[in-house]
């Protein structure tokens, strides 16, 4: 066994590690990762890392980050050593993802048109009242299915005893991906050998299944009903998922200026032979832009007469305009109870336990233990405009504390959770790094959930926040059978 | 097809047939140079006159050397026709283009561009020049041919077909034009060897030295030359064989009427064009002329497919009609 393979130097450091357990053994999932990974010397491994980055150059897998008006476009940050999951933990996660997403999207139902979770008491009033996601332009509509977030994005965390959480529920324009899809391609590109030794559940049926979902939505019967994913444009950050999902669905790309809505409500897409209509919108901008007669008058991106169209039932719209409501982080604290409301079943997934400031008791709490919390804003997203308060300056937390006082039914707070850690290839071997886990959730006429979904990793030591604007890099995720 | 798209895939292509030209032209005029006997050269200024960039290279350099005038040509960002900079605006159309193209083109185009991004400075010096721009060729070539096999011959693929061809078009009347006032007062001396090497220069600058010895004659003379360029039906870089081409193009376009007439009239100004007897100021008028049909090809393509877009109020009382 060579010095990279020795796992009694790797430094667990009292996290749960994903694939490590506390005596430096492999977990049964990852057993035969390492049986493979021990035949590589650390010069082979880093050898490999460079093949991995030069393919991720040449595939132009990127994102962009904008800095001083310019932007510059990134070679997407990748680690070689997957994360690795056993299909009997998946399934229960599984399970708990689609109890989520069916509860909120009855729960967004309501919300719009009888309100019946707030007659009856369980969801309060005044947090409808102060939700800016909430919107008045939506009320009375039953889209097809009852549902309004088709596509979801959960963002899962381990703590250290092992417990799979839910940090938070994306449902306005989720975004990664692509990038769980281009990583397996890249380890079946660099490594495989290993595909063909170990029991990989495959991902890559997510095209076909976002295909179904979407297709699902068209207003009119149609065998080929016409989708388009509706993009910012290519100063975007996730432009280059757009493209590419566009790309796998077989759907055009456009951006607003691309579409025209015509006196009959109908959406047109502006083609090289006249107008063309379309059927079903997969946007990727948020719903202050997607139309100016109806939200923001000043957007530039979106289709004047959009919303109009989508009301008359004349195109399907995903996520639909207003699903955001439930993508709030106070809104989130309610999650299980919004379960056990709609379903009459107990979570399967729990939260992580929440403060909300707008309860006198627990705001108290909060302002007492700043130093402790992770404070978050009800509709940040990106890990922007948070506290993580044992990292924080006295005045940070001081600047928190009056914006707490300011508006608190705009903030929650939980606990700094020990984010669970796995082995990330580093100059000088293998070490652990904080990551977290995006499965992404689909529900039109049926329902389906990514085999995994994709890891987000913090690639500097003790950094705990993987999002990709802020230095985070992403692994494979396996779900592995394991054998018997 | 969106017309956005459109758009976008008509100008990747002539992006990229601008770089392989250039890439090409550069070589070949660089070999030519190694065969002259002294005194006998032409100054790098024809290069420059060639890509019609006078104006644009005093502003930036003070002399014609040959450095100045291949960082300029090759790798000079401030010059939107430099081989670098035409691989950039292609690849960021491409990028625009990704759910069109098959996925390994947009692999390939990015593949070229991180190629020449790294290489174009070394490009300046004569030692590594030509292997790095037939490295550009070659890469370029992989796509063109990705594209002939690996995409469905639709309407995009169509405008790809024109963008290509009338950048080529309008290229080769450049260098047939250009060479043939440099050469002209030369022509004076019969016989001269040089002449001869220097036709041969201009011949391989459009790679088609081979063809010409094959299909046209194995003397070299300025008249047969200028006639194969602009006149052969079969080799693909005449000017001749570039306007059939787009005129198949454009038939499968739809409303497509008005370019066709335009391309007509090119055509026939070509084919009823006497190369034998004219004068350099009359050879000169003529491909002039040529060139200003190719701009008008352009204009009327732009204005039937491409700018739809931009015309809102115009298509929304079309779909209100509609």
């Amino acid at each position: 066994m060579n010095a990279l393979m020795n796992l009694n130097d790797y430094p667990l450091a009292g996290f749960y590690d994903e694939l490590i357990d506390s005596d430096h053994r492999p977990r049964p999932a990852a057993r035969q990762l390492f049986d493979y990974l021990s035949r590589f010397t650390p010069a082979e491994l880093h050898e490999r890392r460079a093949a991995v980055d030069a393919a991720i150059m040449t595939m132009g897998i990127t994102f962009t980050i904008y800095s001083d008006g310019s932007n510059i476009d990134r070679a997407w940050p990748f680690d070689i050593i997957p994360r690795v999951m056993a299909a009997s933990e998946w399934r229960r996660v599984d399970a708990g993802l689609r109890q989520r997403l069916m509860a909120l999207n009855l729960f967004i139902n309501d919300l719009y048109n009888e309100q019946k979770i707030v007659k009856d008491g369980v969801f309060p009033l005044e947090v409808l009242a102060g939700s800016k996601n909430f919107r008045a332009q939506c009320k009375g509509i039953t889209p097809r299915f009852g549902v309004w977030a088709h596509i979801c994005g959960t963002d899962l965390v381990r703590d250290k005893d092992g417990t799979i959480y839910v940090l938070e529920d994306n449902l306005r324009v989720p975004s990664g991906v692509s990038y769980m899809l281009e990583n397996r391609m890249l380890m079946k590109r660099l490594f495989p050998e290993l595909f063909e030794q170990c029991e990989i559940l495959p991902v890559d049926d997510y095209a076909t299944r976002l295909h179904e979902t979407l297709a699902a939505l068209a207003p009119q019967e149609n065998e080929r009903p016409v989708i388009a994913v509706l993009t910012p444009g290519i100063y975007n950050s996730a432009y280059f998922e757009h493209s590419y999902l566009a790309q796998q669905l077989g759907a055009v790309l456009v951006e607003g200026p691309d579409l025209v809505v015509g006196a009959d409500d109908v959406v047109y897409m502006k083609s090289i032979d006249g107008l063309r209509p379309i059927d079903v919108i997969y946007r990727r901008i948020d719903d202050d832009f997607l139309d100016p007669e109806a939200f923001r008058p000043d957007s530039a991106l979106g289709v004047p007469g959009l919303m109009r169209a989508w009301r008359r039932g004349k195109v399907a719209i995903a996520n639909a305009p207003g699903a955001g409501v439930a993508d709030d982080k106070v809104v989130y604290t309610f999650v299980p109870k919004i379960i056990k409301y709609y379903l009459d079943e107990d979570p399967i997934l729990p939260n992580v336990p929440s403060y909300l400031c707008m309860h006198d008791q627990e705001r108290d709490y909060v302002l007492a233990n700043l130093d402790k919390l992770v404070v978050k804003p009800a509709n940040e997203s990106g890990g922007y405009g948070m506290l993580i308060g044992p990292r924080a300056t006295v005045q940070e937390r001081e600047q928190f504390r009056q914006q707490i006082l300011a508006d608190p039914r705009n903030y929650m707070a939980q606990p700094t959770l020990s984010l669970s850690t796995a082995p990330t290839l580093v100059e000088k071997g293998l070490a652990p790094r904080h990551l977290d886990l995006r499965p992404f959730v689909l529900q039109s006429e049926k329902m389906y959930v990514t085999t995994g979904g994709l890891t987000r990793v913090a690639m500097r030591e003790g950094s705990l926040v993987v999002n990709s604007s802020q230095g985070g890099g992403s692994k494979d995720t396996w779900i592995v059978e394991e054998r018997r | 097809m969106l017309s956005r798209v459109a758009e976008n895939l008509y100008w990747m292509t002539r992006y990229m047939e601008r770089a392989e030209n250039t890439a090409r032209l550069i070589n070949a005029t660089s070999q030519v140079l190694l065969d002259l006997p002294r005194g006998a050269s032409f100054g790098w200024d024809v290069l420059i006159q060639v890509v019609g960039l006078d104006e644009l290279f005093r502003e930036h350099y003070s002399a014609y050397d040959e450095i100045s005038v291949m960082r300029f040509l090759i790798s000079d960002a401030r010059n939107p026709s430099s081989i670098l900079s035409c691989i950039h605006n292609a690849r960021e159309n491409s990028r625009t283009l990704r759910e069109i193209l098959p996925r390994t083109a947009w692999e390939r185009i990015n593949a070229l561009y991180l190629f020449i991004n790294a290489n174009a400075t070394l490009a300046i010096e004569r030692a590594r020049r030509y292997d790095i721009l037939e490295g550009v060729i070659e890469r370029r070539q992989s796509v063109v041919g990705l594209l002939a096999d690996c995409m469905s011959h639709d309407v995009g693929f169509q405008f790809i077909r024109i963008g290509r061809f009338l950048e080529r078009a309008d290229m080769t009347t450049r260098i047939v034009d250009i060479n043939a006032a440099v050469l002209a007062p030369r022509q004076q001396v019969p016989d001269d060897p040089a002449m001869a090497l220097l036709w041969m220069g201009v011949l391989k600058s459009l790679n088609a030295y081979q063809m010409y010895r094959r299909h046209a004659s194995v003397h070299v003379r300025s008249g047969e030359v200028v006639n194969f360029l602009l006149k052969d039906e079969y080799f693909p870089r005449t000017v001749r064989y570039c306007l059939d081409e787009l005129e198949a193009c454009v038939a499968e376009l739809p409303h497509n009427g008005p370019p066709l007439k335009l391309l007509r009239i090119a055509q026939r100004r070509v084919a009823g064009m006497r190369v034998d007897g004219l004068t350099p100021a009359q050879r000169h008028e003529y491909l002039d002329a040529v060139q200003a049909d190719l701009a008008r090809v352009h204009a009327e393509i732009a204005a039937e497919y491409f700018y739809f877009h931009e015309q809102d109020s115009a298509a929304r009382q079309i779909a209100a009609t509609g």
